[in-house]
């Protein structure tokens, strides 16, 4: 039946070369992206304890069979693995990217991508439609190792195609192509395996959380290729045709631009450089609003967020947008090495006096000065050191907990936030007041980067918000999982906190349900992050009626023919979230893990120390106040110890997992369809109790 | 003229519709029927009242019965024929697009059921890492005042439908799977595609024929391509385009409002 399923996973074994597939059926209860990620690793890795760089580690690239057909914005390919980023245990962990590598995938045939073992050389793999190869990346076979990631781009697509003149038909594979290879590689960062290292595809696209660019790199991969002529089945064309169209006529127009219209093309890309050069926008493969560009001069194509302004000390702009592309080419994680995300640690060390040329902390090859001040060779000397771990950059390359831990200051700076890292030794892009983030974080594996309840609908009367979230947060449909109630700086609120606000049981409910969302709605089936976290409510729709989860069912039943319900889908992620947490276990996980930083419990007066939320006078937090909702200014939150605990107490009983430690249960997991995996638990004695 | 693939049959009698008919073969020639010289015949008659036996809408008017048509001798085989206008085209605008490929997994699915963009009648090249405006293109069938597919195709699939607007379409039923029609078109990459599978080439028929759409095609009707594009990239007319390089087809579908978004206004 045609189902948006290709029906083979590729499966490439480093080690001994050997190619082979996977059968999708064998999997397809897990229906794709996350879902069949999670349950690849747990099969094909005995040991879930083993170290991110060893060879056994398996890295799952995962489109979902949405990708490659006209649903919206699920052009992303879903990155799984045992990271080596976090600290101090580098968890099993998820990273995802866009551009046109997941449909490539498709239309190659191919349901995903399983990579496991380690070349005893450089190696990249070439994918084309049933064809692949796995082939010599050194400078004794096609020279790849060691360039940029753009170099490594445009050498494939020479070599896959023969150099061949675009836009002509390509004859390939068994088809015909105007489309170009899609590439997913390393730069030095990854091939000097960089715990911050990302893979990267495109001027942009780059799977950055978890250090897979490193884990590549000690798998001695270069990068993967891929380039298809297939089709991807879908069950109904007309149906989906239709879905997209009237989709399409609900979002924005451009012709006719309103306020507050669903995000707008281009609004990813931070306009500074945008500005400066002219450019168009363009998207992901399926996209439904484009959110990168391509410029004039050709430099820093697709970069954007936090990519475009990481090197802070810039002040003008033929810098700003000169040093973008380094991280790119590279191919680091600018969450650590952004001077702007990262509070500027190394310059408040540098200014204190403790970091720098022949000091207590050895800032050699840094160039310090130019950095402070900004200079394009500053900020080539800088991530040219961490990327081949050259002097302090070999302390960088390791993550700046890490290099912190070494130096010494780790301590003392993460009790007042200088080191600015609530959880698991990442920087974390948000948190509170929003606590859903920062909770569903630490009871995951990384800072989750989920936008869905991060800014309210405050051109929505409070109540009428409250009561729209009521409506679909099904099944628990609770109005005060929306209620940000905290202690108060003096305390005075705890009552409140606990009852109804950020300590509560509702509070669980609205983590539970956002962990099951997420896990299926968002990762499995593959919608980009950015465009599906606007769609509980919108603000440029009719009445604010927001797309989801209408428009994710309508396309699942279109292609797969798949009718699940909101709710379906909300179990099937509490079944693939509990796997994850079993994986977890088994990696030692226990709730005294699950802690913040201590800055994160402080309300951060004085000098250097941060405010956990920010400090925001902005009132965009709904509270109930025991007869009305209100939106309050919540900015100067910070977390309760004993409340916390106590909540995290409510979340494993809400989950069915063991109060003391934090691990799943055998009812828990029997229920859900896992009992093998209480099993291996049991067996590894990492299996909780709920007595 | 007479053309050697002709058989005897068929220069004497009308056909049924959507068969290798002698008036098909005509217009799949790119003569024009009617006023104009056939050029290199002398003292032919050419068959007449095909039209309504053939139950096509009569556009263009025929010898009357009967009639002998004096040709002069050495007019050059050379000759450029037109046919009738198409009364609707595509056209994009290269700067608006955002390389999101909607338009071709629309294309394919409307018209084979299935998701594949080499599948697709419009296509969308694009090189991340060059300068823009030269890092995408938009490649769409031109429906050419003199369509050298149509002209070429030996049995007449590739055709002027006049019933419809007079775009140019190619008939699968009828295809032979000669790929005449892939080399004949001037543009890269040629428009009219190729299906490896079935064998057969296809073109932009504006959706005239989707199967698995429920929209109404044409110059009159709505094509797949711009209902999804989210970049309003693609845009229906009914004026024929310059036919000058792209002048007339790649052309500018901003509003003043894009500069709010950073984007070029021309």
């Amino acid at each position: 039946m045609a189902n948006g399923y290709t029906g083979k996973i590729l499966r490439v074994n480093l080690t001994t070369n050997e190619i082979s597939s996977i059968d999708t059926s064998e999997y397809e209860q897990w229906v794709g992206g996350h879902g069949m990620g999670s349950a690849i690793f747990w099969d094909l890795v005995p040991d879930k304890t083993i170290d991110g760089f060893d060879p056994r580690n398996v890295v799952t690239l995962m489109p979902s069979p949405l990708a490659g057909t006209l649903a919206p914005c699920t052009g992303r390919t879903e990155v799984q693995g045992i990271g080596v980023h976090a600290y101090p245990t580098a968890w099993f962990t998820r990273s995802n990217f866009g551009g046109s590598f997941a449909a490539q995938v498709k239309w190659a045939g191919w349901d995903g991508i399983v990579v496991e073992g380690k070349a005893d050389k450089p190696v990249w793999i070439s994918i084309v439609d049933d064809k692949v190869t796995i082939n010599d990346a050194s400078d004794k076979g096609d020279g790849l190792w060691g360039l940029t990631t753009s170099k490594t781009q445009k050498a494939i697509w020479d070599k896959v195609t023969n150099k061949h003149r675009y836009p002509g038909w390509l004859a390939i594979g068994n088809g015909y192509t105007t489309q170009r290879p899609a590439v997913v590689c390393i730069g030095p960062a990854g091939e000097h395996l960089g715990r911050i290292a990302t893979l990267v595809h495109g001027g942009g696209s780059s799977a950055g959380q978890g250090g897979f660019g490193g884990v590549f790199g000690s798998k001695n991969l270069k990068a993967i290729s891929v380039l298809g002529t297939g089709s991807v089945p879908v069950a109904d064309s007309k149906a989906l045709i239709e879905a997209r169209v009237a989709f399409a006529k609900s979002q924005f127009d451009i012709d006719n631009p309103q306020d507050g219209q669903f995000y707008m093309p281009g609004q990813g890309s931070d306009p500074p450089v945008a500005v400066v050069e002219s450019n168009h926008v363009t998207g992901c493969t399926s996209c439904a609003m484009p959110c990168r560009r391509r410029y004039v001069d050709g430099v820093c194509n697709e970069s954007q967020c936090g990519e475009v302004h990481w090197y802070i000390t810039a002040t003008t702009d033929d810098v700003i947008y000169g040093t973008i592309d380094l991280v790119q080419e590279y191919g680091l994680n600018i969450s650590d090495v952004s001077i702007d995300d990262n509070n500027r640690y190394l310059l408040q060390l540098y200014k204190e006096g403790i970091l720098g040329p022949g000091k207590q902390i050895d800032s050699s090859p840094l160039p310090m000065e130019e950095i402070i001040n900004g200079t394009q060779a500053g900020a080539e000397a800088y991530i040219h050191a961490i990327a081949y771990r050259e002097g302090i950059g070999n302390d960088l390359a390791e993550g700046l907990m890490r290099a912190a831990q070494k130096w010494g200051t780790a301590e003392k700076d993460l009790e007042t936030g200088r080191l600015f890292m609530p959880g698991y030794g990442i920087m974390w892009h948000s948190w509170f007041p929003a606590v859903y983030w920062a909770y569903g974080s630490i009871l995951s594996d990384r800072d989750i980067n989920e936008h869905d309840f991060s800014s309210m609908p405050t051109y929505l009367p409070a109540d009428e918000a409250i009561k729209r979230y009521t409506d679909i947060l099904s099944p628990y449909n609770d109005p005060f999982m929306m209620d940000y109630n905290w202690q108060g700086k003096d305390g005075t609120n705890m009552a409140a906190a606990i009852a109804t606000g950020i300590y509560s049981e509702s509070k669980a409910k609205l983590v539970a349900w956002h962990r099951d969302f997420t896990r299926f709605w968002k990762q499995t089936l593959n919608f980009c992050e950015s465009f599906q976290s606007k769609g509980l409510i919108s603000g440029a729709a009719p009445d604010y009626k927001g797309f989801t989860p209408g428009m994710e069912i309508n396309m699942l039943k279109a292609v797969t023919g798949k009718d699940l319900s909101l709710i379906d889908g909300l179990n099937l992620g509490r079944k693939i979230y509990t796997l994850d947490r079993a994986i977890w276990a088994l990696q030692g996980r226990t709730r005294d893990q699950e802690v913040f930083a201590p800055w994160v419990y402080k309300p951060g007066t004085g000098e250097g120390e941060v405010q956990p939320a920010g400090g925001s006078t902005k009132k965009n937090a709904p509270m109930w106040d025991g007869s009305g909702w209100s939106y309050q200014a919540a900015g100067d939150m910070f977390l309760d110890w004993n409340a916390f605990e106590e909540w995290k107490t409510k979340f494993y009983k809400l989950e069915g997992w063991d109060t003391k430690t934090g691990q799943p249960t055998r009812p828990t997991l029997e229920k859900l369809g896992l009992k093998n995996v209480a099993d291996e638990l049991e067996a590894k004695g990492r299996l909780g109790s709920l007595v | 003229m007479v053309d050697e693939n002709m058989t005897k049959e068929e220069s004497k009698e009308p056909k049924e519709p959507r068969t290798f008919s002698r008036r098909r073969f005509l217009l799949g020639s790119g003569l024009v029927v009617g006023s104009a010289v056939a050029a290199g015949v002398a003292g032919t008659t050419l068959a007449p009242a095909t039209a309504e036996a053939n139950g096509d809408a009569a556009t263009i008017a025929l010898a009357p019965a009967g009639e002998v048509v004096q040709q002069p001798v050495a007019a050059p085989q050379t000759a450029c024929v037109a046919v009738a206008q198409s009364e609707g085209y595509l056209v994009v605008d290269s700067k608006k697009c955002a390389g999101c490929l909607n338009c071709m997994a629309a294309c394919s699915l409307a018209h084979e059921g299935e998701a594949n963009p080499s599948l697709s009648r419009i296509q969308i090249v694009q090189d991340t890492f060059q300068r823009y405006p030269n890092d995408l293109q938009q490649y769409q069938c031109r429906q050419c005042t003199s369509p050298m597919c149509v002209q070429n195709c030996p049995t007449g699939a590739c055709h002027v439908d006049t019933a419809n607007g007079n775009v140019r379409v190619i008939d699968q039923a009828v295809c032979i799977g000669c790929q005449t029609c892939l080399s004949s078109c001037p543009q890269t990459p040629h428009r009219t595609i190729w299906n490896p599978t079935t064998k057969k080439a296809s073109k932009c028929d504006l959706c005239l024929n989707t199967p698995n759409w429920g929209e109404q095609g044409g110059p009159t009707g709505k094509q797949a391509c711009v209902e999804v594009c989210p970049m309003k990239a693609i845009k229906l007319v009914t004026d024929t385009p310059s036919q000058m390089e792209t002048v007339g087809y790649n052309v500018n579908l901003r509003k003043p409002s894009v500069a709010d978004l950073f984007m070029d206004v021309d």
